[in-house]
């Protein structure tokens, strides 16, 4: 699920930023330093939409460095269990496929893949219904729902499962 | 136009003893005391009570059911999370409790309108409860779903996460540890200590219950869950019967507390025949009443049996009563059959008014008990009872009649009604003094009954359409 949120941070500048653009100075290194990264309790900064507020500098001791208080709103991907997801399949194997939304990596474990779809080996491993109309190969979109969530400090990972309704392959860029 | 409460009340009984049977509303602070403070069974207690009523003070409630209402407003709140019941607060005027009083008197029992100044209700907050059939209906549906859902899909081993194990060391992982167990080299995921093959455990609730005997355990568990989806299957059924009866019903929607108050008291005064303009509730009459008076639930049906009578009063009760009873102008229609009695036209209001006392005396002549000079002074239950031994007399003679002169019986019988609703008149007469409400709830436990039957017809018929889609609507994919 997306959020947008307001969140703060210190930011350590060094002296040579000082001057004139000393704010969008803040502002450049603060997206450099914090999109993208994971968080467990907020998930993945995905992008900081605006500066809030500056609060004053504080100039370190023996270092020169000038920390600032920045509080920034943005916009963060937290997966949730139970959430419905819709994801790219990125690797099948005998044990299941992982899959990626966005910076989220997902593993369906062939226990919860529908029992009617087989795994397939071969350069394109698989799994496939019995009549062949569904499959599930990399590269393909699945719609699937988060059962499990690990969350780390630096890292989210997620299981999920295709074996409930309206869940399974949604787009096949091979078929198309 | 009447939708009927009956079968939405069955279900929330049902539903009551099915999924409330054992709440206990304890405070947290209350120690747990053991027997006496043990109040399993209330929920249900209450749910009764509330299906046999609308809106309904929650003081007044516990003062019905001899609780306290601390209590009852813990069990009020707890179904009101439960998403049963509404309730609303307010700071209640005397006028405000009034409103509610004249509503109340109008569902009870149809008279007195207001019991004026009885209750003098300072600045209280007041709290007020209602069943709300619609979300019952939902909430209902919505569990026994889950409750099944649940069931199939450990069942199934939905929404578990898979555990391996290494043959080789016995380390155990789970799918969350996927990324770090997959190797390039082959399909399969390794061991991260021995880099052996693992294996799936193709159980989470085997992987649960440690140790040796995997299989048995799984098994039994599987057994449990087996079992328990069927006996809830069997246990249920009257409860989902129920809920695919009253899929198509009208549900009873009575409305906010305002809008319900002004439209109770309003069909109470129509009812009433009552069109004081003092009336407690004519301020607000305005707000959004939709014309149909509400279906008063819980009325008191009283069943007047005549002994010795019972065998025969198919027919009888018919022409000694509704063929002497003058209906409202509203209600005769071109083409109906009436008496001119029943017509209301001039020679029996000359009877009434001029011959009075003697069909009396006749009567007494009959009884031999009663003197007919007497009968207007004497005390009106002896009156009364006079007048059901006539009547009962008088119901044997007509059945004679009856058979004997079954075939001329155009010209008599209109004889014979002329004649038993005279004798009647003078119990009416009597009897008027003492019931005048008699008229209004004479006629109604007849139309409740009627539109009663109706349903049961309706609902049989629902049950048959609708009993096979039943299992469709929780399949799972
Ligand atoms: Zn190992």
């Amino acid at each position: 699920m997306f959020f947008h949120i307001i969140l703060e941070r210190n930011m350590q500048l060094h002296p040579r930023y000082f001057g004139r653009n000393l704010r969008e100075n803040l502002a450049a290194k603060l997206m450099k330093d914090v999109e993208g990264t994971c968080s467990g309790r907020h998930g993945f900064v995905v992008a900081i939409t605006g500066i809030e507020n500056i609060g004053k500098g504080l100039i370190r001791d023996g270092t020169g460095f000038v920390t600032f208080p920045v509080k920034y709103q943005c916009v963060v991907f937290r997966p949730f269990k139970g959430e419905i997801l819709e994801a790219v399949v990125t690797m099948v194997n005998k044990m299941g496929f992982f899959a990626e939304a966005g910076p989220v990596q997902i593993f369906v474990s062939n226990h919860l893949i529908p029992d009617d779809m087989e795994f397939q080996s071969g350069d394109m491993p698989n799994y496939t219904t019995s009549d062949g109309s569904v499959k599930i190969q990399k590269d393909c979109e699945v719609r699937l729902k988060i059962i499990g969530t690990r969350v780390d400090a630096t890292e989210i990972f997620c299981i999920g499962t295709i074996k409930d309704d309206f869940l399974g392959v949604i787009n096949d860029p091979a078929t198309v | 136009m009447s939708t009927s409460v009956e079968p939405f009340n069955r279900l929330v009984k049902l539903a009551a003893r099915a999924f409330y049977d054992d709440i206990t509303t304890k405070g947290d602070n209350q120690p747990k005391a053991g027997g006496r403070s043990d109040n399993r069974g209330i929920a249900v207690v209450v749910l009764d009570a509330l299906t046999r009523r609308q809106w309904v003070r929650e003081e007044d409630l516990a003062k019905d059911l001899k609780l306290h209402s601390k209590q009852l407003r813990r069990t009020l709140r707890f179904f009101e999370e439960e998403k049963l019941i509404t309730r609303d607060h307010r700071k209640e005027t005397a006028k405000g409790a009034k409103l509610y009083s004249a509503a109340i008197a109008a569902t009870a029992d149809g008279q007195q309108v207001g019991k004026e100044g009885e209750e003098k209700v300072k600045l209280h907050t007041h709290s007020y409860c209602c069943l709300d059939y619609s979300q019952i209906y939902d909430v209902v549906r919505y569990r026994l779903h889950r409750m099944r859902k649940n069931l199939k899909d450990e069942l199934e081993d939905k929404n578990t996460v898979q555990e391996y194990i290494c043959p080789n060391c016995g380390k155990r992982y789970n799918a969350l540890d996927a990324l770090q167990l997959v190797s390039l080299d082959d399909e399969y995921f390794h061991c991260e200590r021995c880099n052996g093959e693992l294996v799936a455990e193709s159980d989470k609730l085997a992987a649960q219950e440690v140790g040796e005997g995997d299989d048995n355990a799984r098994r039994r568990r599987r057994e449990k869950l087996k079992d328990m989806l069927q006996k809830m299957e069997v246990q249920l059924k009257p409860l989902m019967e129920q809920l695919s009866r009253v899929k198509d019903l009208a549900v009873p929607e009575f409305g906010t507390l305002q809008a319900w108050e002004a439209r109770a008291s309003a069909a109470g005064r129509a009812a009433n025949g009552d069109s004081s303009s003092n009336d407690p509730s004519k301020s607000s009459q305005g707000l959004g009443y939709g014309g149909t008076p509400m279906p008063f639930i819980g009325e008191t049906k009283v069943e007047v049996a005549f002994s010795g009578v019972e065998g025969k009063d198919d027919v009888k009760p018919e022409t000694s009563t509704s063929s002497l009873k003058v209906l409202p102008p509203w209600m005769i229609k071109q083409g109906m059959n009436l008496t001119k009695e029943q017509r209301g036209e001039v020679k029996q209001e000359s009877k009434m008014d001029g011959t009075l006392a003697a069909p009396a005396v006749e009567l007494s002549d009959e009884k031999k008990s009663i003197n007919g000079n007497d009968a207007q002074s004497n005390l009106q239950d002896e009156y009364v009872k006079a007048y059901y031994a006539a009547l009962l007399q008088k119901r044997q003679e007509l059945e004679e009649a009856a058979k004997k002169q079954q075939e001329s019986s155009q010209t008599l019988n209109s004889n014979d009604v002329s004649d038993s609703s005279s004798s009647r008149q003078v119990g009416m007469k009597s009897k008027r003094v003492e019931i005048d409400g008699d008229d209004d709830w004479e006629e109604a436990p007849v139309g409740a009954s009627t539109i009663e039957s109706f349903k049961v017809n309706d609902l049989n018929f629902e049950a048959e359409a609708s009993g096979d889609d039943e299992d469709d609507i929780w399949e799972e994919g």
